[in-house]
């Protein structure tokens, strides 16, 4: 408590007021009755170290924000559509050519079917859209695909469905870094020995920017996005036009273009292209998962951007095809020019202003296929986030940082991504099979648990939206079955090898969380205890001194059987302390146990093993509180110098059954201020390294 | 006719009841003061009678007046202004807040008003508006809430 001040005189006679302190108000606020808020000040550090850390974080990460500013990181449509759009857009700058390469398998005559082909994956899109709009409507919470299964085809189900989709958003990271340091070393070749070490940094530095927050990392991704879908689009149609007007001519073969092996066109193969250019929709589900980062009303601006992503990803798609069919575009291997690049450079045509469209469209799609690992950088940390509510995944992962993201699933995506970068040696060809495998589950669990959805609600027009889900997830299925078969010995087998470990981590976590809160349960409306067992209290003792003294006094008040053992390698000494002992505190016994050894620790143990062993069987086990002395060092270099005998007595004892550890501190300054002004001994803090009550 | 600017002030003093009122009476001011960046004083006065010493323990120790005063802080916290927080302890409310602002050499005193009538209907008033309007040295202002908001 403060004391009030003095009473200040009024402007009348008699009139008082007195001006009462307010020691909370520069940390804590009421916020209603017994509770208080917490201002930044109360999260400050202390320290001076501490606070240069913090000047350095702030520097880098921004500054921390509180949980009411959450609304105001809230995504806009205009900033969420780059933001969880990357990946799905980015795809439709290569899924073309993934059609191609397997359509010139059976000859040139075969590219006509591309266009078929896109048609059939922009119909797939649709309905896989129309699907994850549901469930953006639906469950508004987020997780997409995860929460759909859970809720509609039980927990393991959603397990599958979240651990397929953790899978690929990994991927997503290390496929999408690669292929841009790929892109870069075609023009850069010094690069190629240090590609693992710059995609390492290159992740490094999308983390920090998603440390930053949602908002601030939209703000950063947003443009590149947006440049790349006006370029694209305007090569569309600038291609269209010279369709409609005849002026569009079949371009001669590029260079490194694919070889046709004379191969017949079946329907498998027409599968196998159609698998190839799913990978169009990958990223597709990552706004079903972050419907709560959108300002309000959530659901339907998630809903909204979500068929704004679709209608953009299909018109690039389908228009690439389309104009690169006209032209007679035709597939390269990894060292030839894209789809994409073919129709930039046919449909800008030479001159500086063609040229100029043409660099930055292949400037904006490098940068489009570098951040599309942005996506999953969101919706990565959201997904780990729910499953940690859900306790499949450590709590740290739904804890918010500085910057309200979800640190912990920012730095684990950052990490596996780095070390499967590593282990690859970011050999894009290497990676990309175990890429858009798993997002395949996903999609195929989602519209799975959206046509038990309808067939549970039976809302309106329920009966044609299960049909409709229901083939997406023959569709889907299918598609998964395929890529599943052909990238199997590629590497996909990977894939379904950690889906499993997932689940089985996930699923042990959960475990470990349901056991423990078993454990710790409390009966509703149940008596709580009253202490009943017997209290001890052993106090180490180095010598007799003020530090020991302070250390008795809050022994005495845990109780009156209290004994200081003192550990001697010196027994001519050992009498010495003995008598200083008898004198200063002879109330409470000193044992002395000789270590004619010198160890400290070891035979302090022994001590209190043999106190335990002591005890008879036919009562309960007594609490022995350990009241350990330590002296408070008032810099690095005394915390060198003091206390490490206790720092390892401490270590030592944590965990042991029926001990509790209090440390109680001597603070030289402290005391020796308050003994020269008021005479008296200060009382000390107690610190409580376990808290075990009976 | 009314004035095309506000007015200006140099530091007023706000008084707060822990009623509906307040957070109107907070907002007004804050808007107010941002032209001259006027400084802001939060006063809560504990009226304290004759039973106990004016420097007994209770606003200190009271929950409530801590809250009136921090809710006041937490609207100027969102609104991005600075507002100085005063917690006294008096006899009498309206003298300690016309003290309180004759102390601060405040140029404006702004306090809240609930719309409450006595038994029979006739309008309440209350003691603390008159004695501020009759006694403050400086200029007053007084917000009442509208009348549909009067508790029950």
């Amino acid at each position: 408590m403060t004391a009030p001040r003095p009473p200040l005189k009024g402007r009348k006679l008699g009139d008082r007021r007195v001006v009462v302190e307010r020691p909370h108000s520069d940390f804590f606020r009421y916020a209603g009755p017994g509770t208080m808020v917490a201002k930044a000040a109360a999260s400050a550090p202390r320290t001076s170290i501490g606070r240069r850390v913090a000047r350095v974080r702030s520097f880098f990460f921004g500054k921390p924000l509180a949980n009411e500013q959450e609304i105001g990181e809230r995504l806009s449509k205009k900033l969420a559509l780059p933001i969880f759009s990357s990946d799905a857009i980015s795809s439709s700058a290569y899924a073309t050519d993934e059609i191609l390469k397997v359509l010139i398998l059976v000859g040139t005559s075969a590219l006509f079917f591309s266009i078929w082909v896109a048609a059939a994956i922009a119909l797939m899109l649709t309905i896989v859209a129309f699907s994850y709009r549901q469930v953006c409507r639906a469950y508004p919470s987020g997780g997409g695909a995860y929460v759909v299964a859970r809720e509609n085809l039980g927990a393991r189900i959603g397990l599958i469905a979240a651990a397929a989709l953790m899978v690929d958003y990994v991927m997503t990271v290390a496929v999408s870094s690669a292929s841009a340091l790929a892109n870069l070393a075609t023009a850069f070749p010094a690069i190629e020995p240090y590609k693992v070490a710059l995609g390492a940094l290159v992740i490094v530095l999308v983390t920090a920017a998603n440390l930053r927050g949602i908002r601030e990392s939209g703000n950063i991704f947003a443009f590149p996005t947006y440049l790349f879908v006006f370029m694209a689009l305007l090569a569309i149609v600038v291609g269209l036009v010279n369709v409609a007007t005849g002026s569009a001519h079949t371009l001669p073969p590029p260079d490194h273009v694919i070889h046709d092996e004379g191969q017949l066109l079946t329907i498998f193969l027409l599968l196998k292209a159609f698998a190839g250019g799913s990978v169009a929709l990958t990223g597709v589900e990552a706004i079903a998962n972050g419907v709560p980062s959108f300002k309000p009303p959530e659901s339907k601006n998630a809903a909204n951007t979500l068929i704004t992503m679709a209608l953009l990803l299909g018109a690039i798609f389908i228009g690439l095809t389309f104009v690169g069919m006209h032209y007679g575009v035709m597939a390269t291997d990894d060292k030839g020019a894209t789809v994409l690049g073919q129709v930039g450079a046919a449909v800008f045509g030479g001159g500086a202003l063609g040229t100029a469209l043409f660099l930055t469209l292949q400037i904006s799609a490098a940068m489009i296929l570098f951040l599309a690992c942005n996506t999953s950088f969101n919706a990565f940390p959201r997904l780990s986030a729910i499953l940690a509510q859900d306790g499949y995944m450590p709590r740290q992962f739904a804890f918010r940082g500085d910057r309200l993201a979800f640190s912990w699933g920012i730095i684990v995506l950052a990490a596996v991504a780095i070390g499967m970068l590593a282990l690859f040696k970011a050999d894009t060809h290497a990676l990309i099979p175990l890429y858009s495998v798993g997002v395949f589950i996903c999609f195929t669990l989602s519209q799975t648990g959206m046509v038990v959805h309808w067939r549970k609600e039976r809302s309106s027009g329920w009966a044609w939206r299960s049909v409709v889900n229901g083939f997406g997830a023959i569709l889907t299925g299918v598609v998964f079955l395929v890529v599943a078969t052909e990238k199997f010995t590629d590497g996909a087998w990977m894939v379904l090898l950690f889906i499993p470990l997932l689940i089985g981590m996930m699923l042990f976590v959960s475990h470990q969380y349901v056991s423990s809160a078993r454990a710790l349960e409390m009966r509703a409306g149940a008596a709580v205890p009253q202490p009943h067992r017997h209290n001890r209290v052993i106090i180490p003792t180095p010598g007799v001194n003020r530090a020991v003294i302070q250390a008795l006094n809050v022994a005495r008040s845990i109780t009156t059987d209290i004994r200081a053992v003192y550990i001697s390698d010196d027994p001519e000494g050992t009498e010495v302390i003995r008598e200083r002992w008898a004198q200063a505190v002879p109330d409470v016994p000193l044992v002395v146990v000789e270590s004619p050894y010198r160890a400290l620790i070891a035979p302090l143990v022994a001590y209190l093993d043999v106190l335990d062993r002591s005890w008879t069987d036919d009562k309960e086990a007594p609490i022995t509180f350990v009241v350990i002395p330590e002296y408070v060092a008032r810099s690095w270099w005394e915390r060198m110098l003091y206390n490490q005998a206790a720092k390892q007595l401490r270590a030592t004892l944590v965990g042991r059954p029926h001990t509790v550890v209090i440390t109680v501190p001597y603070r030289r300054d402290e005391a020796r201020a308050q003994a020269e002004v008021t005479g008296i001994k200060p009382a000390g803090t107690i610190v409580a390294e376990e808290n075990v009550r009976p | 006719m009314p004035e095309a600017n506000p007015p200006v002030f140099r530091r007023a003093v706000i008084a707060l009841s822990g009623g509906a009122v307040d957070g109107t009476i907070v907002r007004l001011a804050i808007e107010m003061a941002r032209p001259s960046h006027a400084e802001l004083v939060a006063v809560h006065v504990v009226e304290l009678d004759w039973t106990q010493p004016l420097d007994a323990d209770v606003a200190e120790r009271s929950e409530e007046a801590q809250r009136v005063l921090d809710a006041a802080e937490g609207i100027a916290e969102a609104m991005h202004a600075k507002l100085e927080s005063v917690l006294v302890q008096a006899r009498d409310l309206g003298a300690a807040i016309v003290d309180e602002a004759a102390a601060r050499d405040a140029d404006l005193l702004i306090l809240g008003l609930s719309y409450r009538t006595k038994f029979g209907g006739d309008f309440a008033i209350g003691r603390a508006v008159p004695y501020a309007l009759k006694n403050a040295p400086c200029a007053v202002w007084v917000v009442r809430e509208p009348m549909g908001e009067e508790p029950q």
